[in-house]
């Protein structure tokens, strides 16, 4: 048979471009048209007063001018849908800012409560990486109906707070309370736990991923001034630009609570050494935590390393009798006390 | 009972449920554990006095020691597998003598002396029964020497160090530890291997193992490589060399495709399945004297057998389809050449031909029959003298014949690398087909892990065919 | 309590007890059901291959028995039909094995459910032992692996153990076939009805937890009022477990 290959080579390589271009994950263009497809009133409707209800919490005004901006839209869609939820009385206009009527509110509520219900699904039950929560749930809230919502939360047991620490409001629009400063504000040697992290903006949300700030953390603040923010927790110095720090928010310890001095990560148990569990960290969630939680790795319980493998990462754990073997990133959300008496 | 009662009772749970908070299960667990502390206290003593000689800490020292971890565990899989491919060629070849040599012809003269229809005893005798038998002869001694030598260091508790050693590895493409292992099993039977992802219980890893089985090239693979790779890559080399040349080819190939197990699990992770939940754990339960006669015997019931009568089921209607389509005729063709002669151009641009496509595509039960059918099919279209007749698979005694035979059907140095590709990345024989579904339960991932490998391998192929011409 | 040996006979891998017929896989006219339950890698499938006779294949590896294994035997002239359930830390998560096992206890309500345990980590072991005695009622504690706790300095109190328990307690090693005359005698004592169980129920939980618990319980109570677990059902229903709510919802406990 008589072909030229240069010419078979240069049709495969034009197709796996082309699929690329098409396919490749977010920007692909199959997926630009899906999403424009996608975007009908409702999602707006529901995008606005979702937007306004965070402003509102946040004691902030919002005039039409910055909504547009905030939001993805173009402005005359916006100026339109705005009309329309006037006349059915989600919102009204004060001067030039806009306020959520009360069933406004209502509704706005209802959306945040299926974001961090979904948010709180993704982290529970499913093995989708931290970064991806928001995006899928600002797609699934807006997909999902009451029946649903509930059967969902009823799954998931009714929890109080997303993975982010963000409390979800009941079915009734009860929420639970989220106390605290944010951490660029504290005073140096305030005590306290991190409640929240913030998880938008994306790239300040990735650099607190990247430092491995826990939820759930005890901290100690060492330092903070225009420059950076040190603090102390579970046995290790973390330092922040401040402009990071404010996306994380703390709640001072009571004074009957005292910050666990000797608190330190399994990661960093040493051969030889022996400790006790305090507990696990939120970070751990789903599956994983259950897990561990199955086989022993409960407060009290007392551990030593039993064996490395030869890369050093799993490390094999003895723990009520048994060795079981972990990897790096799990004992880093295991949390012990060291130096305790051996017994023998 | 009433509806609206029970109603009640679920919003009194949730409501409830919210009101104690988010540490719910913790509380639990850790409550049941603390209980579990108290009772095993109060009757449990250990006589710390004397000083225990833990004989399994010092295997453990030195089966996951920097040093002698690796070296131990890839002298035991290959004196394992040596073993295996050795030793089952004496078997193998008695057990063709046997069902190939004595009984089939017995059957022939039984038949022409009951004056059975000859396409009756076509169907059932060279079709049926020769299938069966070359599974039964090709399969049945490497798995009844790599199983229960398998099960025996199972037994013993060495294969959980195996995991802990290798999952810093695994995990970097997103896999577990425990892959090792039924990757290794793989090596023996993709379908026993399938089986063998059990001991995973990450959902997401086992579906990555389950996935990626077939990258492991078994048993049923092996002859078919070394068998080519004498024939052809033996022959480019100076004949001193040609024994190392064509082994180092076949542990290329395996070697490939462990590299293609990589990628395809790291691929999967990032793709398709990163949405599955992914959990890690691994016990290393302490070592135990294998019991070793049990061991051969439940390892001989539970995995040889089970795979084996599977296999047979899936090869006695392969072998009748395979009588069949050479001998139905179309106009003035058999369906077989008529087939060939379709395949012919597609598997040009892949640097195959249509009688290694068509092969492929019958002999989807079972690796074993690719070569016989090959061979039979090449007679077929070919017109050469040898062989036995249409639709009845044979192999040569000798592996020159085979060779001549080959290049006579227009085999080139190019076929035998692709076909050797190919042989490595195709879809898994139906058995291992059959028992993903059973695994996983899901029509969906059984279509992935059968179509995945398969495009891979016309990709690969067809790449390598290209290049190969433009030099 | 010293695990004693009742006769040399009793070692030898052809022993039989007095009444005692292995049946393999032949499971029809059956008295009583008994679950075989336990944490993965405590010789589970032995004991199992133990009563019944089977060979099923017994790994030195955590998690072999992914589906349940049938197998029976004959005692005193009653039939027992044994299942191999898959071996689970817990019941509390939802790993398919869990599942399995967990609905085979709660739905399939066999006659006596033996908990296979390793004796040299029993601690470990309680927790899944706990979570089934509060599901049933009708247990026995097979205490396993007595040769490796020996060979490890461990000692048992099997009197205190039983009494905390509430169940009977069985030593045995049954790789060695010991001590399996004695579980076969317990079993059937338990279902007949001869030994009655007051299984521990977990004590260590939180108040505002078992204020709950408490409540819904009574709830449950005033529903299905023959119901033995109604605190393991509250437990479920606060971890808003799908399962128990559809199979309230279809009177399954009824």
């Amino acid at each position: 048979m008589n072909y030229n290959p240069t010419y078979a080579l240069l049709i495969f390589f034009g197709l796996v471009l082309i699929s690329y271009l098409l396919f490749r994950p977010k920007s692909g263009w199959f997926w630009v048209i899906k999403n424009n497809l996608k975007s009908n009133e409702k999602i707006v409707i529901e995008d606005v007063l979702k937007q306004l209800y965070h402003t509102e919490n946040a004691g902030k005004d919002m005039n039409l001018h910055q909504l547009s901006n905030s939001l993805k839209f173009d402005e005359r869609t916006i100026v339109d849908v705005i009309k329309k939820m006037t006349i059915i009385e989600l919102l009204t206009f004060d001067g030039e800012n806009l306020k959520l009527t009360d069933s406004g509110r209502d509704y706005a509520l209802r959306i945040v409560r299926v974001h961090r219900l979904w948010e709180k699904y993704l982290a529970e039950k499913t093995g989708f990486d931290k970064m991806e929560w928001h995006d899928r749930a600002e797609d699934m809230e807006h997909k999902l109906s009451h029946e649903e919502t509930d059967l969902l939360a009823t799954h998931l047991g009714n929890p109080q707070y997303d993975p982010h620490g963000d409390p979800i409001p009941t079915k009734l629009g009860k929420v639970a309370d989220l106390e605290g400063e944010f951490l660029s504000s504290l005073k140096v040697g305030s005590v306290g736990r991190i409640v929240h992290i913030e998880d938008e903006p994306d790239v300040i949300y990735k650099q607190i991923l990247a430092e491995k700030i826990h939820i759930g953390s005890q901290i100690r603040v060492i330092e903070n001034n225009k420059e950076r923010v040190v603090f102390y927790a579970e046995g290790q110095e973390f330092v922040l630009a401040p402009i990071v720090a404010a996306n994380i928010t703390i709640t001072l310890l009571e004074k009957e609570e005292s910050l666990e001095e000797n608190m330190a990560r399994l990661s960093s148990l040493k051969d030889n050494e022996e400790a006790s569990i305090i507990g696990i960290s939120k970070e751990s969630r789903g599956d994983s935590r259950r897990r561990l939680l199955d086989l022993g790795f409960v407060r009290g319980a007392k551990i030593s390393i039993d064996l490395e493998s030869p890369f050093g990462n799993p490390i094999a754990y003895l723990i009520k009798g048994t060795s079981i073997a972990l990897r790096h990133d799990q004992a880093s959300k295991i949390l012990i006390k060291k130096g305790i008496e051996n017994g023998k | 009972m009433n509806k609206d009662e029970i109603e009640n009772l679920i919003t009194l749970s949730s409501d409830l449920r919210w009101k104690i908070g988010d540490d719910f299960h913790d509380s639990l667990a850790e409550g049941i554990y603390a209980d579990a502390s108290e009772i095993s206290n109060a009757s449990v003593s250990k006589d710390n006095e004397k000083k225990k000689f833990r004989l399994d800490a010092k295997i453990d020292r030195i089966v996951t020691s920097k040093t002698w971890g690796f070296p131990i565990m890839f002298l035991v899989l290959a004196l394992i597998l040596w073993i295996t491919i050795i030793g089952a060629n004496y078997p193998s070849a008695m057990l063709a003598d046997v069902l190939l040599d004595i009984v089939h012809p017995f059957l022939k003269g039984l038949a022409a002396g009951i004056g059975m229809p000859w396409w009756l005893d076509g169907f059932l005798i060279d079709g049926v029964y020769l299938a069966v038998a070359w599974v039964i002869a090709v399969m049945l001694p490497p798995m009844a020497i790599f199983f229960p030598l398998f099960t025996l260091l199972e037994d013993f508790g060495y294969l959980p160090r195996v995991a802990f050693n290798m999952d810093y590895l695994f995990k970097k493409s997103g896999a577990h530890g425990k892959q090792a292992l039924t990757m290794s099993m793989g090596f023996g039977c993709n379908a026993a291997g399938v089986v063998a992802t059990r001991i995973i219980d990450s959902p997401r890893e086992r579906l990555i193992a389950i996935i990626t089985n077939n990258f492991s090239l078994c048993n049923g693979r092996w002859p078919t490589q070394i068998l080519i790779a004498t024939i052809f890559i033996g022959a480019v080399v100076p004949s001193s060399l040609s024994t190392v040349a064509s082994m180092s080819a076949v542990i290329g190939i395996a070697i490939l495709g462990i590299f293609f197990m990589f990628l395809t699990s790291w691929a999967l992770t990032k793709t398709v399945l990163k949405g599955e939940v992914s959990t890690f754990n691994l016990e290393l339960p302490p070592y135990r004297p294998p019991r070793v006669l049990k061991t051969i015997y439940t390892s001989l019931i539970d995995r040889t057998l089970i795979v084996l009568w599977r296999a047979i089921v899936f090869a006695a209607p392969a072998g009748a389809v395979i009588w069949l389509i050479s001998n139905i005729y179309i106009g003035n063709e058999s369906i077989a050449a008529w087939t060939i002669d379709s395949l012919d151009s597609f598997g040009f641009l892949l640097g195959l031909n249509g009688v290694i496509l068509l092969a492929y595509i019958v002999a989807i039960p079972a690796n074993e029959i690719v070569i016989p059918t090959i061979l039979m099919l090449t007679v077929l279209v070919t017109g050469v003298t040898g062989g036995e007749g249409a639709g009845v698979m044979f192999e040569l005694d000798s592996v020159n014949a085979t060779g001549d035979l080959l290049r006579s059907g227009g085999w080139t140095l190019l076929t035998a690398v692709n076909l050797m590709l190919f042989s490595l990345l195709h879809n898994p024989c139906s058995t291992t087909i059959y028992t993903i579904y059973k695994e996983t339960n899901s029509l969906k991932w059984t279509t992935v892990a059968t179509l995945l490998p398969v495009i891979m391998g016309f990709v690969v192929t067809f790449l390598v065919a290209q290049i190969w011409r433009l030099f | 309590m010293e695990n004693k040996v009742n006769s040399a006979c009793e070692t030898c891998p052809q022993f039989n007890a007095k009444g005692l017929k292995k049946l393999g896989v032949h499971t029809d006219n059956i008295d009583y059901v008994v679950a075989l339950a336990g944490n993965p890698n405590t010789g589970k499938s032995t004991v199992f291959n133990a009563l019944t006779g089977l060979r099923q294949h017994t790994g030195n590896w955590p998690g072999k028995t992914v589906v349940r294994a049938e197998g029976a035997f004959e005692y005193n002239d009653s039939k027992f039909k044994l299942v191999d359930l898959p071996g689970t830390y817990s019941l509390l998560s939802t790993s398919q094995d869990e599942e399995v096992a967990r609905d085979f206890i709660l739905f399939g309500k066999p006659n006596v459910t033996v908990i296979v345990v390793d004796a040299s980590r029993l601690e470990r072991n309680l927790n899944l032992v706990l979570q089934i005695l509060e599901i049933t009622d009708k247990a026995v504690l097979c205490l396993n692996l007595m040769d490796e706790a020996k060979r490890n300095n461990i000692k048992i109190d099997e009197r205190t153990l039983s009494r905390d328990l509430g169940i009977p307690v069985v030593p045995t090693s049954a790789r060695f076939n010991e001590g399996i005359p004695d579980l076969i005698q317990t079993i059937s004592e338990v279902a007949s009805g001869k030994i009655i169980c007051k299984p521990h129920r977990i004590k260590n939980v939180p108040k505002k937890i078992e204020d709950a618990v408490e409540k819904l319980s009574t709830e449950i109570k005033k529903q299905f009022p023959t119901i033995p677990n109604s605190r393991w059902i509250a437990f479920r229903l606060l971890e808003g477990d799908n399962r128990i709510i559809k199979a309230l919802k279809t009177g399954e406990f009824a």
